[in-house]
């Protein structure tokens, strides 16, 4: 594979996207009728129905139509953008997806945000720098990466929410609902966000540009916010795939912690109770929103970065 | 939930990632994408972003001192007694209620209080080590045969198994790990098999991956070629040369990736889609403990403190193991 | 681009809802709740939290009293043939519906017609009355309701919101929305419902046809009401706690404490009439079949102190298949079946489970006594520490209860055969001890509407319903409920645990709550005033 003409780059990788959310589409569908028990059954709940009534709901809902044709169906809806009809909510996925995605965008960019301002502190002041603070933000890195985000929702609810008493316990409206959830996000994401950082960094500390720098008397902060910084912030791009996973897996469990709303947990339990369009709905809404941003950062990257437009693969 | 690959999608070696290759201590995943693209180029191709002057001895200087590795060691020293002889550290048996002495803060009959049951949080948060270790372990040798057998099948398929193989692969990568679980489990139910399956097959892709990579550079490498040169038969090239040298670093990576797959267990049980009550996983402890917090701190904080502590010293000792064997293979490549 | 402008608008209102405070709320009350409903049509969903909103929405042609009685409510007066099979109601005069329909005997037929039409799929209205067999509407305020068999629970069942009368108009005009969209002619008219999140009604002013019960009459003190879903037993707590919401619903019995504590918080309890949490079993096939192990497993648990601990003292122990504030509850059946592991391990000895394997579990013929417990977490994960205790008193007298949680799906395939499981857990809510039919009539299976999961056949226990409901004399009906009740402990056909309680928690601000005879809060003289 040489180097292609911009175009057609992008042509194959969009061509790629849609490959991705066709894929995660059946893949949820797929998963869904694979399930055991009769969904119709499942949908209606533990109080007891006639065999009569159980039968109309699942002709009603086409379960009685062959597998093809159900797929054939949910794939022509989907073109057109619909998203089917929730069967526990009597509700539009489209608006159930659009009321809940706002819940957890904010969730995620409040995260992503606390996570990048912490990493960058944590890199620029540690970068390069002396053995003590950096083995303490090691250390803060390690701690962060391998403690389990609802360990850590329910130690700041505990402390913040029950006995100081400082922020709301539950409810998505407001900032102040917003603090506890999006640090205990922040917080599982900052480590890994700060060790990539700083490798960075301290390679480009190393770069002879940055030695002459410093021959000329540059001091080690300056250094690092000037030269080194630019270089970091490199591979943290190459990291959003792994940043937007993160940010998503990460509201299903905090959004359960502390009750908040949001696509998330809209998932968590659409899952628990089979309701496929609901499922299907959120699988391919953040498959094409990942889908997405990756074009769009690796499209950023490529130009940022002209190497990589020389070398290859 | 860190469980997911930084790969771009469909980006097999062209994304940038090469720059985060050698990132220190436990960027599990990050260091993941990061030597699945390093894997997939020859290493004469790899040199230009390797930068010629970075002292490859200098890297390999571990951030943690020797000390943190005994500790790290002597953690999981106990952790595995734990594990295995769980009746050698607890204090009673695990299901063991006592109504009248439930939700006790921490103290001498109960380091680490009682539930609201009654029942001893340590002699739980003991027995809780074999269903954890269990399931995190587990489901990286799910991943780790999945993903090799996918890995080596697309290597010596052909062209058209292999684009469809990476396709597959592209497609499962898309998604957030934890999420593809949740599916997995959704189909199969809940349950510790099914959640270590499910977290198993949700690290597959990015282990296939890397065994792809691996393959495809032994496979170009000069010995390989010279045996088929030689007239070997190709598969049993394969079997003998291209398999065998494929494997390492699956294995050094598989060990980086245990501490975050215990994290996705315990996360799956928090849900209440791993081991059922009343196992005491740490993970669903935390779950069933948290309303109680403020009753009995213990709840709270001992099964969290458990996991964080086994995936901190996996984590010290998979870098320390995973830095050993990168500081071979580059002085190997020089 | 779609994503970018979702992106953009999501920030913004992110943005706008920071500035909400608590205190811009006004004379509005915040209700929080675990529950959200399915459906708004009263007449489809069987959910309690349905009822708690349909009341404020809907009115029903009688109220119930505390002591059981039925009072007018939009049926001036009533009365029943000889037979008990025709209902005579005449309707209410210048009552309108929040579409502005005036209600009319019309609309009592419908909303009859509606909650049986199979099109309407209802989960348990069309349960409620089904001795109903049709209406006919004499001139508009005289409707004659014909039953197919006399029913003295009739009454009660139209007390019930999921019998809430809804507009004819909306009826016919609205078929596709009426969970969504329901119009009623209650307090409150519903004005939105963001899923997941909140549900909105504001003060119907127009509102002049409050039942007796109440305590003043024209609209509702509150201008709005709004009903806020937070699932987490401590972050509805919390909630309340910190002023983010006026009141909670199932306050966690943990909480209680805390709450006291506060200074500012209260809180109000009453007892859920109907069937208490209850264990079924399985009498037909496997270990229960016999009724000594049926025996055995009763004294085996140590419910008083299980309960005791778990809900710290806020919930008391079931003794019968009805709770205390049923009416027509016997209190003959309390104390019968006590914790005895003594006698337990005697019964067992007895039907032969005397072998024991490795875990202590007690072996009969090779095969283990287990007892298959599955359970759905989102519906009994609250009851999961009951079980577990209760898992724990019954190893020790060498039971096995294997307490399963599988997916909704396997849980209602089973109970629908009634095979591949010995017990379930359940709890119902209706003042009305008819409601012992639906969980034990032999006519009552599942394929027929019912909840007799495992086909019990007690022709002893048949009679004792079966008179129960045709009787009309209070005296009657009170001896062939009692008869019912000690049949079920006397054969141990179910294992009672726990009598569900409604703890509601409210700030200092709220005045005037009170519940339904269902147990549920009313919220029409609720008044939010100054902390007293």
């Amino acid at each position: 594979m040489t180097t292609a003409s911009p175009v057609r780059w992008l042509a194959r990788r969009l061509l790629l996207a849609v490959l991705v959310v066709f894929g995660s589409a059946t893949a949820a569908f797929l998963a869904m009728e694979l399930t055991p028990g009769d969904p119709v059954r499942t949908l209606l709940g533990t109080t007891p129905q006639t065999a009569e009534a159980t039968e109309r709901i699942r002709h009603d809902l086409g379960f009685d139509r062959p597998l093809l044709v159900r797929y054939g169906l949910f794939l022509g809806r989907l073109v057109t953008g619909d998203l089917g009809t929730s069967y526990q909510l009597q509700e539009p996925v489209r608006s159930l997806v659009t009321g809940q995605l706002w819940s957890t965008v904010t969730l995620a960019l409040a995260a992503f945000t606390l996570a990048l301002a912490g990493a960058l502190v944590l890199a620029v002041l540690t970068a390069g720098g002396r053995r003590l603070p950096r083995r303490i933000a090691g250390f803060f890195d390690l701690l962060t990466i391998s403690a389990p985000a609802f360990w850590i929702g329910v130690l700041l609810l505990t402390v913040f929410s029950f006995r100081l008493r400082l922020f709301p316990a539950a409810g998505g409206t407001g900032l102040s609902g917003l603090v506890l959830p999006a640090v205990t996000l922040a917080l599982s994401m900052v480590g890994t966000l700060s060790q990539v950082l700083r490798e960075a960094m301290e390679r480009s500390l190393e770069e002879p540009f940055a030695l002459s720098a410093k021959a000329r008397g540059t001091g080690l902060l300056g250094l690092r916010l000037r030269h080194a910084l630019r270089h970091g912030l490199i591979p943290l791009v190459t990291l959003s795939g792994w940043t937007l996973g993160a940010l998503l897996s990460g509201a299903v469990v905090i959004e359960t912690v502390f009750s908040r709303p949001g696509l998330g947990r809209v998932l968590a339990t659409a899952i628990t109770s089979r309701d496929l369009p609901v499922v299907t709905g959120v699988v391919v809404v953040s498959a094409a929103a990942f889908a997405l941003i990756t074009v769009a950062v690796d499209a950023l990257y490529r130009i940022i970065d002209p190497r990589l437009r020389e070398v290859g693969t | 939930m860190t469980d997911r690959l930084p790969v771009p999608i469909g980006s097999r070696g062209e994304g940038p990632a090469m720059t985060a290759a050698k990132s220190e201590t436990a960027v599990q995943d990050a260091a993941t994408g990061a030597r699945e693209r390093t894997g997939a180029v020859s290493p004469d191709r790899r040199a230009p972003s390797r930068g010629g002057t970075r002292p490859a001895a200098r890297r390999a200087v571990p951030r943690l001192p020797g000390a943190g590795t005994v500790i790290a060691s002597l953690v999981l020293a106990v952790v595995a007694v734990a594990a295995v002889w769980p009746e050698l550290l607890a204090l009673r048996a695990p299901d063991q209620v006592d109504p009248v002495h439930a939700l006790q803060g921490p103290d001498g009959a109960h380091p680490f209080g009682t539930d609201q049951l009654g029942r001893d949080v340590f002699s739980r948060v003991v027995h809780g080590a074999r269903l954890t270790i269990t399931l995190g372990l587990g489901s990286v040798v799910v991943a780790v045969v999945a993903g090799t057998l996918l890995g080596l099948l697309a290597v010596a398929g052909g062209r058209v198994l292999d684009e469809v193989v990476m396709r597959v692969t592209d497609v499962l990568m898309a998604f957030p790990g934890l999420l593809l679980a949740l599916l997995v489990v959704a189909v199969l139910g809940p349950g510790t098999t099914n959640a270590m399956i499910a977290i198993g097959a949700a690290s597959a892709p990015g282990f296939a991956r890397l065994v792809r990579g691996q393959a495809l550079v032994v496979r170009e490498s000069g010995y390989v070629q010279a045996a088929v040169v030689l007239g070997l038969p190709r598969f049993s090239v394969f079997l003998r040369h291209v398999v065998p040298n494929s494997l390492p670093p699956v294995l050094v990576f598989a060990t980086v990736h245990t501490g975050s797959a215990i994290i996705a267990g315990s996360s799956l049980s928090f849900l209440g889609l791993g081991p059922q009550a009343p196992a005491p996983e740490w993970g669903a402890m935390l779950s069933e403990g948290r309303d109680y917090v403020d009753l009995s701190w213990g709840l709270g904080v001992f099964p969290g403190l458990a996991v964080t502590a086994t995936v901190v010293a996996i984590n010290v000792v998979g870098t320390r193991l995973r830095r050993r064997f990168e500081g071979r293979t580059t002085h190997g490549e020089h | 681009m779609a994503l970018l402008a979702l992106l953009l608008t999501a920030t913004t209102s992110g943005c706008a809802g920071a500035l909400d405070t608590p205190r811009s709320r006004g004379n509005v009350l915040t209700y929080g709740i675990d529950q959200q409903p399915d459906c708004l049509d009263p007449q489809v969903s069987p959910l309690d939290v349905t009822a708690l909103v349909d009341r404020n929405l809907f009115d029903s042609l009688v109220e119930m009293a505390p002591d059981g009685h039925f009072r007018p409510w939009l049926a001036e007066r009533w009365s029943v043939s000889a037979d008990g099979r025709t209902y005579t109601f005449r309707v209410r005069d210048g009552v309108t519906f929040h579409d502005g329909t005036p209600f009319t005997a019309h609309a009592v037929k419908a909303t009859l017609d509606h909650a049986v039409d199979p099109r309407t799929k209802s989960q348990y209205a069309a349960s409620l009355i089904s001795s109903y067999r049709s209406s006919r509407v004499v001139d508009a305020s005289t409707v004659v309701v014909r039953l197919s068999r006399p029913d003295s629970a009739f009454l009660q069942a139209l007390s019930t919101a999921y019998l809430g009368i809804q507009s004819p108009t909306s009826l016919r005009e609205n078929t596709g929305n009426l969970c969504t969209e329901p119009v009623g002619s209650g307090p409150f008219r519903l004005t939105g419902w963001a899923r997941n999140r909140s549900l909105e009604m504001e003060r119907n002013p127009d509102y002049r046809w409050a039942p007796p019960g109440a305590r003043h009459s024209g609209p509702a003190h509150l201008d709005g009401l709004v009903v806020q879903f937070i699932t987490e037993g401590t972050a509805r707590f919390g909630a309340l706690a910190t002023g983010q919401v006026d009141a909670i619903g199932n306050v966690p019995p943990a909480k209680i404490g805390a709450l006291k504590a506060s200074g500012q918080l209260r809180h109000l309890r009453a007892e859920s009439p109907g069937v208490p949490n209850t264990v079924f079993l399985n009498t037909r096939s496997g270990p229960l079949a016999d009724e000594r192990v049926r025996k055995a497993l009763l004294r085996s648990v140590d419910l008083d102190q299980l309960v005791d601990t778990l809900y710290f003292g806020r919930y008391s122990r079931a003794w019968g298949a009805l709770t205390p504030t049923t009416p027509y509850y016997s209190a003959s059946v309390e104390g019968r079946a006590p914790y005895d592991p003594d006698e337990a391990a005697r019964l067992l000895d007895a039907a032969g489970w005397t072998g024991r394997d490795s875990r202590g579990i007690r072996v009969k013929d090779g095969r283990p006594l287990a007892l298959r417990w599955p359970y759905i977490q989102e519906v009994h994960g609250k009851m999961s520490a009951l079980a577990q205790g209760m898992q724990a008193q019954a190893k020790q007298v060498g039971i096995d209860l294997r307490w399963t949680s599988v997916d909704a799906g396997a849980f209602i395939q089973k109970t629908d055969s009634g095979r591949g499981l010995e017990m379930f857990s359940a709890s119902f809510v209706r003042a009305e001890p008819d409601i012992l039919r639906y969980w034990f009539g032999s006519r009552m299976t599942i394929a027929n509407g019912g909840g007799n999961v495992f086909h019990l056949d007690d022709p002893v226990l048949d009679r004792a319903l079966a008179d129960g409901a045709a009787a009309s004399d209070p005296q009657a009906r009170a001896a062939a409920y009692a008869r019912a009740q000690q049949r079920l402990v006397d054969r141990a056909l179910a294992l009672p645990t726990y009598v569900p309680v409604s703890l509601v928690g409210t700030s200092d601000r709220v005045h005037g709550l009170r519940f339904e005879p269902n147990a549920y809060p009313l919220f029409y003289d609720v008044r939010l005033g100054d902390p007293r």
